[in-house]
């Protein structure tokens, strides 16, 4: 083997959510070609909607992913409630942000502790860490636990939350009832605040991307269930210009979408993007553990995305102890959304980045189109230029090692496979 | 002692429904002293095992061209394979958990595996004939497991 000329093939990728495949071609010491190859499967969801009623696709859009299920019923929601001219009160809104966070206390907890921080620990998962790392994992796995607490209260199940209706919920949590979690999310936000300690001490390959980041933002608090996007670029558009600002695009090797911004090409979205353009927004724990980790108020390595999202885990407790501590009893937990022909956008932050939700109902509030755009399709392309660079740099290395990190760049964007395709292999040939 | 059985998988997804269904009809025979519950989240495994002796997961595994056919594993002190019954088609599978919660000492008293071979996770597909027609297999492994032992 030389390595001037090969090809890595890298059949399952692991710690990923689904399965996926990457291809990195080199010819004469030069990356010529990198493939992450997508296997989405043809437009299912957005298919399956067509002829359902527009009570529905919160519940049925929240079973295409185990890991995000709140973001897909926000994004449905807001989506929907805009199509029939709906505005939701404040405290609907705190409450879906109270949902959410306890999504993200849940997702990047999994990612950081179970995923990611293998790569950096050098252990080939979670399994073999948990041998020496006992109370790390312990620690990943309580904090995991009171985000699940979370969404099982508010959500009414942890998976897949039956508590969610178009308009807002069937029911709302007592002040008592959202009490009683206090102590649990006190002590996730410490285990939060251990987190980012942990990740602000691993070691970072060198990797500064300058990347058109886009993200939502509001005028009040760091973006989770409702915003307008921002770009870094200083470009600005609402939600329901996101289809007159992104277009996606067929690529020979994958099933799924790459999706360009007007005017730019391929962006990236999710924890960097967020924080880049929102560290202002941030409350101020998570800031004070931002600033102790050193990460400033940009960060563009994807390699520290796993700081990134520690630090939005101190921000969705603090954010969830907020929402708690100011809740008063006695509001309407739903408002009537009366349905008629329109079309709505919807967009939230998954853990992974902005979700986008677009419906067309006819005048009785059947669904006649449905458009979705999750975030790691929206991530592709980002994906495969820091692999571009990072195997460029890295050709010295013989093909294992080199596949191995690979994998970890890929891990950086934490893709959900499953939202946006079923299949995934990675795969690195020789050339 | 209190008994637990998990069906892990998501209905939309073909013969990933396996688990959701089987768990189903094993809830309705009202066993009693048996908690049934359906996640597509392996990982919850973890804690929904520490309150429970006796644990039954169910899961499709993935296609190896025999569709329909219910393997039966029960969890001992061998090591699980990342391919072992139980894999399906999630991120940090079933058997990655349990070795999880092996290294952490949280393996409950007594853990079955049931596995029932899927055909095709297509989305919005309906389960395949050769799946369905062995649900009830499935449901007997489950029961015949929580059985073994005197609760």
């Amino acid at each position: 083997m030389t390595h001037q000329g090969r090809e890595l093939m890298v059949g399952t990728l692991a710690r990923v959510e689904g399965e996926g495949a990457m291809r990195v071609v080199v010819r004469d010491g030069q990356v010529s070609d990198v493939q992450l190859r997508i296997y989405e499967p043809p437009r299912f969801f957005e298919a399956f909607l067509r002829g359902r009623s527009y009570t529905e696709p919160p519940d049925l859009t929240s079973r295409i992913c185990g890991i995000c299920p709140v973001a897909y019923e926000m994004s449905a929601c807001q989506a929907i409630e805009a199509a029939c001219g709906v505005t939701i009160p404040e405290q609907i809104r705190l409450m879906r942000r109270l949902l959410y966070c306890g999504e993200w206390i849940e997702s990047h907890t999994l990612h950081v502790y179970l995923l990611h921080a293998p790569d950096f620990l050098g252990y080939p998962g979670a399994i073999e860490m948990a041998k020496d790392h006992r109370d790390l994992v312990e620690r990943g796995l309580r904090l995991k636990k009171a985000g699940n607490a979370l969404m099982t209260l508010v959500g009414g199940r942890a998976v897949h939350p039956v508590n969610v209706r178009v308009g807002g919920f069937y029911r709302f949590p007592t002040r008592s009832e959202l009490g009683a979690l206090r102590p649990q999310l006190a002590r996730a936000l410490d285990d939060a605040l251990a987190t980012v300690s942990m990740a602000a001490g691993f070691e970072f390959p060198e990797l500064d991307q300058d990347y058109e980041y886009v993200a939502l933002r509001t005028d009040h608090d760091y973006p989770i269930e409702t915003g307008t996007f921002v770009t870094s670029s200083g470009r600005t558009f609402g939600v329901d210009a996101f289809d007159t600002w992104v277009t996606e695009e067929q690529v020979p090797h994958s099933h799924a979408l790459h999706a360009h911004l007007r005017d730019t090409g391929p962006y990236v979205v999710g924890p960097l993007a967020r924080y880049s353009l929102n560290h202002d927004l941030l409350p101020p724990t998570a800031r004070q553990a931002a600033d102790a980790a050193g990460l400033g108020p940009t960060c563009r390595n994807p390699f520290r995305s796993i700081v990134v999202r520690a630090v939005e885990i101190v921000a969705a407790c603090e954010e969830a102890l907020r929402i708690i501590d100011g809740w008063s009893d006695g509001g309407a937990p739903s408002v009537p959304v009366p349905a008629r022909a329109g079309t709505g956008h919807g967009a939230t932050e998954a853990p992974r980045g902005v979700l986008y939700h677009r419906y067309e109902l006819a005048a009785d509030g059947t669904v006649l189109d449905a458009r979705i755009v999750p975030p790691t399709s929206q991530n592709q392309a980002g994906i495969e230029h820091d692999l571009r660079d990072f195997v460029q740099a890295r050709l010295d290395l013989d093909t294992e090692e080199l596949t191995r990190q690979c994998e970890q760049a890929i891990r950086n964007y934490d893709p959900c496979i499953s939202c946006a395709t079923h299949f995934l292999d990675l795969t690195v040939e020789e050339a | 002692m209190s008994a637990l059985v998990v069906g892990i998988g998501n209905r939309l997804r073909g013969d990933d429904a396996v688990g959701p269904e089987v768990a189903a009809r094993v809830a309705q025979l009202g066993l009693p002293d048996v908690d049934v519950v359906e996640q597509d989240e392996p990982l919850t495994l973890i804690d929904l095992m520490a309150d429970h002796d006796v644990v039954v997961v169910v899961d499709a595994t993935g296609p190896r061209g025999h569709p329909g056919s219910v393997q039966v594993c029960q969890v001992g002190s061998g090591r699980l394979r990342r391919d072992a019954p139980a894999l399906g088609s999630h991120g940090l599978g079933v058997a990655e958990t349990v070795e999880l919660a092996r290294a952490l000492g949280r393996l409950p008293q007594r853990l079955t595996l049931v596995g029932l071979e899927a055909r095709s996770f297509s989305p919005g597909a309906s389960m395949s004939a050769p799946v369905r027609d062995r649900l009830d297999d499935a449901v007997r492994a489950v029961v015949d497991a929580l059985a073994v032992v005197d609760r």
